[in-house]
């Protein structure tokens, strides 16, 4: 009984993977295609033509492709890192205690999500021009922080919410020091949160365009900057090798972190290594 | 307390340093009073940031690999290459800063500007103006051109530099289409005879505005009564017709004009695909690198209209905060040499028709153009120069554009 009830989610498991890697899969094929197309137009099956030059143009130094494949991981994982310093202890406090001024702080942790990035960009702009923070690297990683910290707060304030802070008694009673009792009790407890916080913090400081641009001033050449002048221009060959390479980082750390993504990780034990 | 006094003295010394020793090229007065010499020396190892509309490889190519190298080996001037999607995104930057009170050490040292954005620049203080006479390559330019001397209507004032010139046209595929219209009348029948075929870029399009213009000229049953400054009562006279034209060939667009390609580019997508069966574009030898690109068929043709196609001038400015300005203006006249806008007239380079006049380069630069072979299914600008329109002024686009937008894309 056991066995078949073990099969029957299995099969199940295993047919809502394969519709997900399809509908991860299916998107990517023409963009796969067009980066070695030249001539492709509708109801062709397959391109009339097809050329290395879109992928020679991507690898080239002219495009800036690869040099700005480096700075954009680079900056992503900075603004990550640092999302996770701040959002840490700013989940902590916002799951696990209760406050004055709770909710205004929760509202306005949450804003960059709910007030659309544009309206406020100009604004920022000047701030950071005042601040003598544009046309940076240090610059447009600091501002990546105002979209991916919401992100990574959030999370973390659901895993504390969760999160019983007997077991650090414990541990102190114990003996262990305050480092030890993080490293060893807290930090198991609350890794899948910090993985799933971080992933979203990467993906998003990974995607933005109009920060980067103005407090970048340009100088400050991301991926999307290069990937958004071929998409818009309607060059579907550039824009597919290009976003070969822009999707790259994204897969790896999906595929990292996968299992941790799954059902079988739970909140709680089962905590693999990374 | 002394201590504080030595540091703070220490401080002071700090930052008196570096004025004195570096000449300054944030300061355009006073590098419009140097001769060309004296710029060049001043350029020489700094660096200049071009920001450019950067969606075409070709263009990209073009200005880092050749005019970034003359920089590099002639000058010693690093060359930056900034794409944009948008232009209006390097103006916003310039104009951001200009509020937040940067003067001299603003991010953008160059911008490929017209139109609108020059408006803006301009009547927003923005530009670096009255510099052109200390360009050597300034006199190959014929200011006494109106259709060079103004910028969509707008008077350049020395206030930016032209690059290249470009003209509207038409473009079909031959192998689906035998008998293209020809003019905006045959145009507006042709629609009607094939519904669903034609559609054009929702203005303030750069080309879905030019293309409104030219029905809106049309409207006005010549462009003559519309040049100089807005006048209100004519513009809601032609306006009304426009509008009334353009309702009325609205079911008889793509998805019966319920929408709009909000993009040229979503048009010519549209048109690779066969869903409609015309295009358009500002730039004539676009249809040539689309072609050899792959993203047009390469039975397209590119073609002029008899009664005219709105013709216009692309420049290069200088913001007014650029603090590489001297390296900006060797850049510039870069651009206008007979070399570089040779190279940029070449069809597997770009094919853009040359804001110099030819005739006033060196023999050896004369006899290059003239051995340039022309892609063959662009339209010569030649051929679209004998039916040529001047653009309006600036303050005309907009209107036709917001009134576009109310009466008929609402």
């Amino acid at each position: 009984m056991t066995t078949k009830e073990t099969l029957g989610i299995r099969s199940f498991r295993v047919l809502t993977g394969a519709v997900l890697i399809t509908w991860l899969i299916l998107p990517l094929v023409p963009l796969a295609i067009w980066s070695f197309a030249k001539g492709w137009f509708y109801p062709d099956l397959l391109p009339r033509n097809w050329s290395l030059r879109a992928w020679e143009y991507a690898m080239s130094d002219t495009s800036g492709v690869l040099a700005s494949l480096w700075l954009t991981i680079w900056i992503s994982l900075v603004a990550t890192f640092l999302s996770v310093l701040v959002g840490v202890p700013a989940g902590r406090a916002l799951g696990m205690y209760k406050f004055r001024g709770k909710e205004i702080v929760e509202l306005l942790i949450l804003a960059p999500t709910i007030v659309p990035g544009i309206a406020v960009v100009l604004g920022i702009h000047s701030i950071f021009i005042s601040l003598g923070l544009t046309n940076s690297v240090e610059g447009v990683i600091l501002v990546h922080l105002i979209p991916t910290l919401p992100y990574m707060v959030l999370v973390m304030s659901g895993i504390f919410a969760n999160y019983d802070p007997a077991f650090e008694a414990q541990a102190r009673s114990l003996g262990a020091s305050p480092l030890k009792t993080f490293w060893y009790v807290t930090l198991p407890a609350i890794r899948p949160g910090i993985i799933v916080g971080g992933l979203f913090a990467f993906l998003v400081s990974w995607s933005q365009y109009i920060l980067t641009l103005l407090i970048g001033g340009g100088r400050v050449e991301t991926l999307p900057l290069l990937l958004f002048n071929f998409a818009t221009s309607g060059r579907n060959d550039i824009t597919g090798a290009i976003g070969m390479i822009y999707i790259l980082p994204g897969i790896i750390i999906l595929l990292l972190t996968a299992k941790h993504l799954s059902g079988r990780s739970g909140a709680v034990g089962g905590f693999g290594q990374i | 307390m002394t201590q504080n006094l030595k540091a703070a003295l220490l401080a002071t010394g700090l930052m008196m340093t570096p004025v004195a020793g570096v000449a300054d090229t944030a300061d355009g007065a006073a590098l419009n009073a140097m001769n060309w010499d004296q710029v060049v020396d001043l350029a020489k190892g700094g660096e200049v940031n071009w920001f450019l509309w950067g969606g075409s490889d070709n263009i990209n190519q073009y200005v880092t690999e050749f005019v970034g190298g003359i920089l590099k080996d002639k000058y010693d001037i690093t060359l930056n290459r900034v794409g944009l999607s948008d232009t209006v995104e390097a103006v916003n930057i310039v104009l951001g800063e200009k509020e937040a009170g940067v003067l001299d050490s603003g991010s953008v040292d160059m911008i490929w500007i017209n139109g609108e954005n020059f408006r803006t620049m301009k009547q927003g203080d923005l530009a670096y103006c009255g510099y052109t006479d200390i360009l050597p390559n300034n006199a190959l330019v014929d200011w006494n051109n109106p259709a060079i001397a103004n910028d969509f209507g707008v008077p350049v004032e020395g206030c930016e530099v032209p690059w290249s010139k470009s003209q509207f046209a038409f473009a079909y595929d031959t192998a689906r289409t035998e008998n293209p219209p020809r003019s905006i009348p045959e145009l507006i029948d042709w629609v009607k005879a094939n519904p669903g075929k034609f559609t054009y870029p929702a203005p303030p399009d750069f080309n879905g505005s030019v293309f409104v213009r030219h029905v809106f000229y049309h409207a006005a049953g010549g462009v003559e009564n519309l040049l100089g400054d807005f006048d209100q009562a004519r513009f809601d006279e032609v306006s009304a017709k426009t509008w009334a034209i353009l309702n009325n060939l609205e079911p008889y667009l793509w998805r019966e004009g319920k929408t709009y390609p909000a993009s040229i580019s979503a048009m010519e997508q549209l048109y690779a695909n066969s869903e409609v069966d015309l295009t358009f574009n500002y730039e004539p030898a676009g249809v040539g690198l689309n072609i050899e690109n792959g993203v047009f068929p390469p039975t397209t043709q590119g073609y002029g209209l008899t009664d005219g196609t709105i013709g216009n001038t692309n420049y290069t400015i200088i913001p007014f905060n650029s603090p590489n300005k001297a390296a900006a203006l060797v850049l510039q006249n870069v651009l206008l040499s007979g070399e570089a806008q040779h190279q940029k007239a070449l069809p597997t380079v770009w094919g853009a028709a040359p804001a110099i006049e030819v005739s006033r380069t060196s023999d050896d630069v004369q006899a290059k153009f003239a051995k340039i072979v022309k892609h063959p299914n662009v339209v010569p600008a030649e051929e679209l120069a004998k039916a040529a329109l001047p653009e309006l002024q600036a303050s005309w686009i907009s209107a036709i554009e917001k009134g576009w937008l109310a009466n008929v894309g609402q």
